[in-house]
């Protein structure tokens, strides 16, 4: 089920809001959360969420597991197989075509045989959506215990609802248990002021997803769906409009995410602050998808060594650790280019700042914009012939071309919201007045009657 | 709390707006107007094709209701122009564009067994194509509401009622076209009468409507009859059982069913015949049809060929389509097939 669809808004979200505030015991409560997280789960595979039972049940017991065992070099062993659980579906569901897919390519191109029954069997295997968040969550939740940053959750109903919890289910962001425990524990009285500053959070993440998103979605689609046409400007206008288009996406799922969760008592953490105003490649990071690369940087940059054990492994780690996150988007090799491109430009910073490299701040804004996207043509373009379209379009290798002016004036709107106003969970909502209030309504109004011809959220796939 | 129910009555009330404004205007015809048919048989006009939309279904089964019908048609567009002879209230037609053996056994389902009837089944051979995809009957009540408040809708309801402004007040109007009346809008591009047949609006106004053109044959086999035909390697079985078992349902309420293939012209009759690409499947699904309708005890006319019916090339306006006089034999044909069944 999207955020932005009319079983949603008009039926799945007022149903589960007022069954949960009429509800009178705090446990019933978390139960019809959880019940209502496995339909909304169900509602895009019927199987879905047996998975993700799996996936809590694997991660749930390895940590009453890890905070059982004393001996060090068993609790690794519970560790590591805990580990080993949660990956496997993820890697079956998520890799298994990719790896399969080139393995049998190798064997065709050994052997001449093409094993047609093998091919349809790795190609008909479905990713379920979400994976790839819960299985991070799961991980982060084992490795806290055996760390001992954090106690196991001994009842399994809490401990199912942090991984359903529907707002942050689909596409994050990725919380951490040691975040939501504390916000389980007890029962939160209908506050109608913490509701209307949720529902106003998230109209402003609908919005910003129907009105700019999909605005900017339908010309950047249009243009990248002929890349040997893109002149100089046409291509350029791409990427940039691609840039605002996926932050504009993924910050709005994160704004609707973080304003629903608000509704029901939970604050989830934020995970967007405005990344285009970032001036290296390290602040855009410390500004993008916070809670995936805070979650890179503490379960792998860091367990790999981090910066301590000198420069050339610190950038063998980033590499490494960009690499993977690139693959955690998607089992392609385009993300892995685009993870390692993002792992350069990390190492570049840390060099650059050692030989005490410096520019003034709009300067190095505007060339972290640059870089940024020049990575996104990467990230978009799912073969190598279409992003070197796309590059050799925006250095000039087809001339100017036709200048695109619908997508630059979403360009310019964008513009003026990223570089003007603050993210929108910065905004005062629960301070506004009733005029601001009342435009906030007319503001879903529309957004809400144009989710019709919405696109669904580009991170809905990783 | 002030603020929380402004908020949520104001956004309510909004999309209520839209809703009822969307539903008033109906700008892309998803919503069914029994009341617009109901004039249109009470003022003995036409109805407009802008006010059945996509509601052929329920437009078709209306049209059953109202009418003491004994005999009637299923089948593709192409069946439509097959009409009651004159003073005949028993016929009705119930083909519609975009129907197949799916929506004809969903439609027989919706029909009551009493009394038996005489049923005309029109099957194209495209039918068959194991690539074609059958477009659904009406939209569900979950589809209609998310169009009714959809922006589009709106947009394109706000242009409407700027164009006519009489739609601010009624959402149709009664118009004289040619020498008939007609229950529409802004264009009658096609006009239903309430026997459920079909008139182009070139035969309401020959004058006011140019008569449109047949495409050419380029042997673009994904733009020809809007690429029902490409991409046909076999016959499909799925569609072949769903008309099974219309056809049983048929043979069970005790109803006579005659199947036939429309007409096609010449030139496209030898197409399908000698095409590599099509010819293969166009002579099976001659072979196939007799069996399958005798295997329920229903006969089978062989009408696709227009010229044996005495059809002319430009009897069939857009080289797919029969007009009037030719469909008229198709209807002769089709009683005398049914008689001699009894």
């Amino acid at each position: 089920m999207l955020f932005n669809s009319f079983p949603f808004l008009l039926a799945f979200l007022p149903l589960v809001a007022a069954a949960y505030f009429l509800v009178p015991r705090h446990r019933l409560r978390l139960l019809l959360i959880v019940g209502a997280s496995y339909y909304f789960y169900a509602y895009a595979e019927w199987w879905f969420p047996a998975l993700m039972a799996a996936s809590t049940l694997i991660s749930f017991a390895g940590g009453l597991l890890l905070e059982h065992e004393r001996f060090r070099y068993r609790r690794r062993l519970v560790l590591g197989l805990g580990i080993f659980g949660v990956l496997a579906l993820l890697g079956y569901f998520k890799y298994a075509q990719f790896v399969g897919g080139y393995a049998l390519d190798f064997v065709h191109v050994i052997t001449r045989q093409q094993f047609p029954g093998l091919h349809a069997f790795v190609n008909g295997i479905v990713l379920p959506i979400g994976i790839s968040f819960y299985t991070f969550e799961g991980i982060s939740y084992l490795v806290d215990i055996y760390r001992g940053t954090l106690r196991a959750e001994r009842d399994p109903l809490r401990y199912a609802f942090f991984l359903s919890f529907f707002p942050h289910l689909i596409a994050g962001p990725i919380v951490r248990y040691g975040i939501l425990q504390p916000q389980l524990l007890e029962k939160k009285p209908f506050d109608a002021d913490r509701v209307r500053s949720g529902l106003l959070l998230f109209t402003l993440g609908l919005a910003k997803k129907v009105l700019l998103a999909d605005g900017l979605a339908r010309y950047v689609d249009h243009y990248l769906a002929a890349p040997t046409e893109l002149g100089v400007v046409s291509a350029w206008a791409c990427a940039v409009g691609f840039g605002f288009q996926i932050y504009f996406d993924f910050s709005a799922y994160s704004d609707m995410a973080l304003g629903l969760a608000r509704i029901f008592g939970i604050e989830l953490p934020w995970n967007f602050d405005r990344p285009y105003r970032a001036a290296s490649p390290t602040e855009f990071w410390r500004r993008w998808h916070v809670t995936l690369s805070s979650w890179l940087r503490d379960y792998l940059y860091l367990p790999l060594g981090g910066n301590r054990k000198g420069e050339q492994r610190r950038d063998l780690n980033l590499l490494a650790t960009m690499g993977l996150g690139g693959l955690w988007h998607g089992a392609s090799l385009n993300f892995v280019a685009w993870g390692m491109y993002h792992g350069l430009l990390l190492s570049g910073t840390h060099h650059g700042r050692r030989r005490g490299w410096s520019l003034p701040r709009p300067v190095a804004v505007a060339a972290t914009f640059l870089l940024v996207v020049i990575g996104w043509v990467l990230f978009r373009m799912h073969s190598a012939t279409a992003i070197g379209q796309v590059y050799g379009g925006m250095l000039g290798l087809r001339g100017f071309g036709e200048t695109p002016g619908h997508l630059l004036a979403y360009i310019g709107v964008s513009a003026a919201v990223v570089f003007g106003l603050p993210e929108e969970w910065r905004w005062p909502v629960e301070r506004w007045n009733a005029a601001w209030v009342a435009a906030a309504a007319v503001l879903f109004a529309v957004a809400a009657s144009s989710v019709y011809t919405s696109h669904p959220f580009i991170y809905f796939r990783f | 709390m002030r603020r929380l129910v402004l908020f949520v009555s104001l956004a309510l009330a909004l999309l209520s707006g839209v809703g009822a404004f969307n539903w008033w205007i109906d700008p892309f015809g998803e919503v069914w107007k029994p009341a617009a048919v109901a004039e249109a048989r009470k003022a003995g006009c036409l109805l407009s094709q802008e006010l059945v939309g996509v509601r052929y279904y329920s437009f078709k089964l209306d049209v059953f209701e109202h009418r003491p019908t004994r005999t009637f048609v299923v089948g593709s567009s192409r069946v439509l122009k097959i009409a009651p002879h004159p003073g005949e209230q028993s016929f009705a037609n119930l083909g519609y564009p975009g129907s197949g053996p799916e929506t004809i056994l969903k439609l027989f389902r919706a029909l009551p067994p009493k009394p038996a009837q005489t049923v005309y089944f029109g099957v194209e051979a495209f039918w068959l194509n194991d690539t074609y995809v059958l477009p659904a009957t009406d939209p569900s009540d979950s589809s209609i509401a998310e169009y009714l408040l959809s922006r589009n809708a709106f947009e394109r309801s706000v242009e409407l009622a700027r164009q006519s402004h009489y739609l601010t007040s009624d959402r149709w109007q009664r118009a004289t076209i040619g020498r008939g009346c007609v229950i529409q809008r802004n264009y009658p591009s096609i006009a239903w009468r309430l026997d459920g047949s079909r008139v182009w609006s070139w035969e309401l106004d020959p004058k006011r409507y140019p008569k449109f053109g047949a495409t050419p044959y380029t042997g673009d086999l994904s733009t020809w009859r809007n690429g029902y035909f490409a991409d046909w390697h076999s016959l499909d079985e799925e569609r072949v059982r769903a008309l099974e078992q219309a056809l049983s349902l048929a043979r069970t309420r005790g109803w006579h069913v005659v199947g036939f293939a429309p007409p096609e012209p010449p030139h496209m009759l030898h197409v399908l015949a000698t095409d590599p690409r099509l010819a293969p499947q166009w002579h099976g699904f001659l072979r196939l049809m007799p069996r399958v309708f005798a295997r329920y005890g229903f006969t089978w006319v062989s009408l696709e060929d227009g010229r044996r019916l005495g059809c002319r090339s430009n009897q069939f306006p857009d080289a797919f389509h029969t007009d009037a006089a030719c469909s008229l034999r198709v209807r002769d044909r089709l009683d005398e097939a049914a008689r001699r069944a009894d």
